[in-house]
């Protein structure tokens, strides 16, 4: 990550406030992404009491898909289309295979069984494609000027996508009938039930748009690192603080938190890069000090 | 007499490890009984406290550099390097257990995860100026042999090593029999009443912690003295699994959960990955599995069966296997 960052500074001119304009865009990218990697997360916990370890896997795949499919048709916004389908599709079948059978155990019982999912789909993803780094074209070059500070398009546009996801997100848990129950059912599962509503359908639901977007985030993120097996295991350390920082089951935390770890990471690898990778993990040991649920979690956990 | 009823399952376990090197290779045994070492406080953890730990190679790693800067930088007695990796744990545990301890479990499990991959890029890239990076420390020309049990040389360091476990082993099952064990299986089955009966849960789990993790970082300080070399890949996220596997393939909980395990994973992990290159994939799936159907373990399924063999055949025998 401190490579990216640098190759997004490099070619500005050496003015600070330039460094920081661009600094400033990197962190919010790189923080859309973890935003929608951690949504997965959050959501799953949120509504199942699962947390599921599996999402950096759909990430992975995604971005290997990206790969695959932008090297084959040339287009890199059919191969992202293409990987989130393709998470979504995996994500349902783990589902249906795997989760569906633990859902009723407890938390730490499905991260052991996610983990296992997660080192075994690295496992067949090293089968594929192998364990040699690839790399994914940018799809725009295009630089526009901001203050002065000549910007990628791409960042840009990765930024909007995560701001559209969080729109469509809010829309769909507030004003949709299923968006609706799979609120009600994070509150209160068995009263959910009560009322007729098939819950194991809106745990099916919840994981595939998990998954999806989790897919979607892989290959956003393609085009700006190299593609390789253990991805989604350097990722994952990041999506976690995310996900601790903001509170587990909280979307509007989770957001908050993204934004927050990414631009420590990018401005943070501006001053020192090694430090990038600490400050992250000192924030969160600080959050953690004041409020052991995170800044937006939940204290009492009904189930 | 009845010392020797308490003791025997263990000698007798021990017995068998020490006869087993004799047909088996001593590399795998080596391996065997630090891994096993490893597990056992993974398996104090999850067992005793209900903390799940993906963090454990963090501690591991704490132990091993700690004794590695010693014999690289300082030292050339592997002992004292072995203490100075022990006393390394028990300080960075103390250190960072009040924060961690105060955690719900799922919270916990999270934590510690992000705590191995921080200590990874740590090693890895951060202090690069005295970790060596991912070269990594190699002091192995500069152990000195030892009076008496000489660590330099694999066939002695494998005697010294089964002492050791077996000190472990026997500390475990003095806590597992003492009032503190019976605190510590109340505070993961209900907090609240322990509270009630006057005892403190913050305390007790932070006591649980640091020795279990005191327990890992002895394991880290022996892998650094076997091998001779500490580099990141001990604290890799991909290997953050490794003991709770173990510990789940032995059986959650059980004294002698940890040693099978460890034989059945150290046996399994060199079959395998001379059969196919792709150890991932299978230990993905075995994990998956044995969460699915079997998550008793090896230990845990045997363990019953042992009982009832030895009970129908002497009535008289004392039961070693009853945890």
């Amino acid at each position: 990550m401190a490579q990216e960052s640098y190759s997004a500074g490099c070619y500005e001119a050496m003015i600070s406030t330039q460094l920081l304009i661009s600094g400033v865009i990197f962190g919010l990218s790189i923080g859309s992404i973890y935003f929608l990697l951690a949504i997965g997360l959050s959501l799953c916990f949120g509504l199942m009491r699962i947390i599921s370890l599996d999402q950096l896997l759909y990430y992975s795949l995604g971005a290997y898909i990206t790969y695959s499919i932008n090297l084959a048709s040339g287009s890199m916004w059919l191969g992202v289309l293409a990987g989130t389908a393709f998470a979504g599709l995996a994500s349902f079948a783990v589902e249906r295979l795997i989760f569906r059978r633990i859902y009723s155990r407890e938390p730490t019982f499905s991260m052991i069984t996610s983990f296992g999912i997660l080192i075994g789909g690295i496992g067949i993803i090293k089968y594929f494609w192998g364990v040699v780094p690839r790399p994914v074209e940018v799809p725009t070059l295009l630089q526009v000027t901001i203050f002065g500070t000549e910007v990628p398009v791409y960042r840009l546009i990765v930024v909007a996508i995560a701001a559209v996801v969080y729109v469509g997100i809010w829309l769909f848990l507030h004003r949709t009938i299923v968006g609706k129950a799979i609120r009600a059912a994070i509150e209160d599962v068995e009263h959910v039930e009560g009322l007729g509503i098939n819950v194991s359908r809106l745990f099916t639901i919840t994981f595939i748009i998990a998954g999806a977007l989790s897919g979607l985030a892989g290959g956003l993120h393609a085009p700006l690192i190299m593609v390789d097996p253990s991805m989604g295991l350097e990722t994952l350390a990041f999506v976690f603080m995310v996900v601790i920082i903001g509170g587990l089951g909280s979307i509007k935390g989770t957001l908050i938190s993204a934004l927050i770890i990414g631009q420590v990471v990018s401005l943070g690898s501006i001053i020192y890069a090694p430090m990038a990778q600490m400050a992250p993990f000192v924030i969160m040991l600080l959050v953690l000090l004041i409020k052991p649920t995170g800044l937006y979690g939940s204290t009492v956990l009904k189930r | 007499m009845n010392a020797l009823k308490w003791w025997w399952g263990i000698l007798l376990a021990f017995a068998l490890l020490g006869v087993s090197r004799t047909f088996l290779p001593l590399p795998f045994m080596n391996e065997v009984v630090i891994f096993s070492i490893y597990a056992m406080g993974c398996n104090f953890l999850i067992g005793r406290v209900g903390y799940i730990s993906f963090g454990q190679p963090a501690y591991l790693a704490f132990g091993a550099y700690a004794c590695a800067f010693y014999l690289f930088y300082f030292g050339t007695n592997p002992l004292v390097g072995i203490m100075v990796g022990v006393l390394g744990g028990l300080v960075v545990s103390l250190v960072i257990g009040p924060l961690f301890v105060r955690l719900r479990s799922d919270y916990f499990a999270m934590v510690n995860l992000a705590l191995a991959v921080i200590v990874f890029y740590l090693t890895q890239k951060v202090l690069v100026d005295i970790t060596k990076g991912d070269n990594g420390l190699w002091f192995m020309t500069r152990i000195t042999s030892t009076p008496g049990l000489d660590l330099t040389i694999p066939g002695q360091f494998f005697i010294f090593a089964l002492i050791v476990a077996l000190a472990v082993c026997a500390f475990y099952k003095y806590l597992d029999d003492s009032i503190y064990g019976a605190c510590c299986l109340a505070t993961k089955i209900n907090e609240n009443k322990l509270q009630f009966l006057g005892y403190d849960n913050f305390s007790i789990r932070l006591l649980a912690f640091v020795i279990a993790n005191t327990t890992t970082a002895l394991a880290g300080a022996m892998y650094a003295v076997y091998l001779g070399f500490v580099s990141p890949e001990m604290a890799s996220p991909s290997r953050a699994a490794d003991p709770v596997i173990v510990t789940l393939l032995g059986g959650v909980g059980t004294l002698f959960g940890p040693i099978v395990g460890a034989i059945a994973y150290t046996g399994m992990k060199d079959v395998i990955s001379k059969l196919i290159g792709n150890w991932e994939l299978f230990i993905g799936f075995l994990l998956v599995f044995i969460m699915l159907v079997a998550d008793q373990g090896i230990w845990g399924t045997l363990a019953p069966l042992l009982e009832k063999l030895l009970w129908r055949r002497k009535a008289t025998l004392p039961v070693a296997t009853k945890r």
